[in-house]
């Protein structure tokens, strides 16, 4: 179990954790949705320790064990599809270039850069990236956003066949009814409905 | 397609005959070639000159010490803006001292090196202190333009630093230090043939164009100075291609 205590953050005056505290399964896909700007991004980002809260922890994560998506992709505009899953592999698996690519759907595509992606392809390379990356645990940010549905399902899938824990947000209905554990939340301040 | 290749061909050889023709004009207008010698007489000037072997001494000397003063003013350029960057201490000790150079005329900071240095040498200082502060201004404008949000993503993804380096800091300087290395190579061209002909070497441009001027020998003087306007032409033109060549690779 991965145990929120008490989680307080304010970015100035705005207070985006206040005292939050939840517990989330350690196994299966849970899923964190709720409206736009509500702090689900800012709690991933406290589960991977990226962003320190001024108060409270986060027990059951070890984030130098954790593969962390960003909601925005974040590839390198001069490194090809294929060089940004290298890039995350250590040379003993640098052979699974080509199975990463085929699990985002992106065979054909290992030596496209990212200005000649769509903007649903590039998510699902920033995807493949950080489920390469892999670790105990996977956090994603709207890892499906401008994915169509269909698609989304099948990645969940794939994901699902990883076997490791996997957290992530999303407003995608199709995406929603998949996972095993669902948290609906609300804010700013952050708020379990 | 003929009226095209004539065109573009027109569009090539009209200026320059064009300017010839008013140095021409000028020339015969004055009367003196004391005073505005005419391309013809430049053009046997030249001619005899490139039949010695002091002008190629003298051209390979000049080159050889703008590179020098481009390469030990780019390595020291590109590590002050690394020390800049990282550390606010060493911005808030060297950011002033760079920045005094890059307001220095070039003519006192040739004087003072004369006081220093050897005669020889002093044309690479020189060149190397005017592209110190445009390197250092290139890459401190490069390195506060790196995406922070691709340094946190390598952070988050465990790249080492060697690796962070490679892939996202060098790419995303290419540009602000190709902009850099091309205004600084005008700048030291210039700067370092100005301190050749005030502290003037054995074996330089600057040298020549100093002995010309004392024996008024004024088509020599022109001479030299379409060596120097050529030379920075060709060499500017080769340091793009290089540089295009860095970025297909």
């Amino acid at each position: 179990m991965i145990r929120i205590r008490d989680l307080t953050l304010r970015y100035g005056d705005k207070t985006v954790l206040d005292g939050f505290s939840l517990d989330l399964p350690d196994s299966g896909i849970t899923a964190l949705s709720g409206l736009s700007g509500c702090g689900k991004t800012t709690l991933l980002r406290v589960m991977a320790g990226l962003t320190r809260p001024q108060g409270g922890e986060v027990r059951g994560v070890e984030p130098s064990k954790t593969a962390f998506l960003f909601q925005e992709d974040r590839l390198l505009p001069w490194r090809t599809a294929a060089r940004h899953i290298t890039d995350v592999l250590p040379k003993e698996r640098r052979g699974e270039v080509s199975h990463w690519l085929a699990f985002a759907e992106l065979e054909g595509e290992g030596d496209a850069c990212p200005a000649s992606l769509s903007g649903g392809m590039a998510r699902r390379l920033a995807l493949a990236r950080c489920a390469a990356l892999g670790g105990d645990l996977l956090l994603l940010d709207e890892p499906f956003a401008g994915v169509d549905e269909t698609r989304a399902a099948r990645l969940l899938e794939r994901l699902r066949a990883l076997g490791v824990p996997v957290i992530l947000s999303s407003h995608q209905a199709a995406v929603l009814e998949r996972c095993d554990t669902v948290v609906r939340l609300d804010g700013p301040p952050l708020r379990v409905l | 397609m003929w009226a095209k290749g004539l065109k573009n061909c027109m569009r090539i050889v009209i200026p320059p005959v064009f300017w010839l023709g008013v140095w021409q004009l000028a020339a015969m207008a004055v009367g003196r070639e004391l005073l505005l010698p005419g391309p013809a007489a430049v053009a046997r000037s030249l001619c005899a000159l490139a039949a010695t072997a002091d002008f190629w001494l003298s051209a390979g000397s000049t080159l050889l010490r703008i590179f020098l003063g481009l390469v030990w003013g780019t390595a020291a350029g590109a590590l002050l803006a690394v020390l800049t960057h990282f550390s606010p201490w060493a911005s808030a000790l060297l950011a002033p001292a760079v920045k005094v150079i890059r307001a220095t005329p070039v003519v006192s900071f040739i004087l003072l090196v004369y006081l220093w240095v050897a005669r020889a040498a002093i044309p690479a200082v020189i060149a190397g202190l005017m592209v110190l502060p445009v390197i250092w201004g290139a890459m401190t404008a490069g390195l506060a333009a790196v995406d922070p949000q691709l340094l946190e993503m390598a952070r988050a993804y465990r790249f080492s630093r060697l690796k962070t380096v490679g892939l996202i800091y060098l790419p995303s300087l290419k540009g602000h230090f190709t902009s850099g290395l091309l205004t600084a190579f005008g700048l030291a061209w210039k700067s370092g043939v100005a301190a050749e002909v005030i502290c003037p070497p054995a074996s330089a441009i600057g040298s020549r164009l100093q002995q010309a001027r004392l024996a008024l020998e004024t088509a020599d003087l022109f001479a030299w100075t379409l060596v120097i306007i050529a030379l920075s032409l060709l060499l500017e033109r080769l340091l793009r291609l290089l540089l295009e060549r860095g970025d297909a690779r």
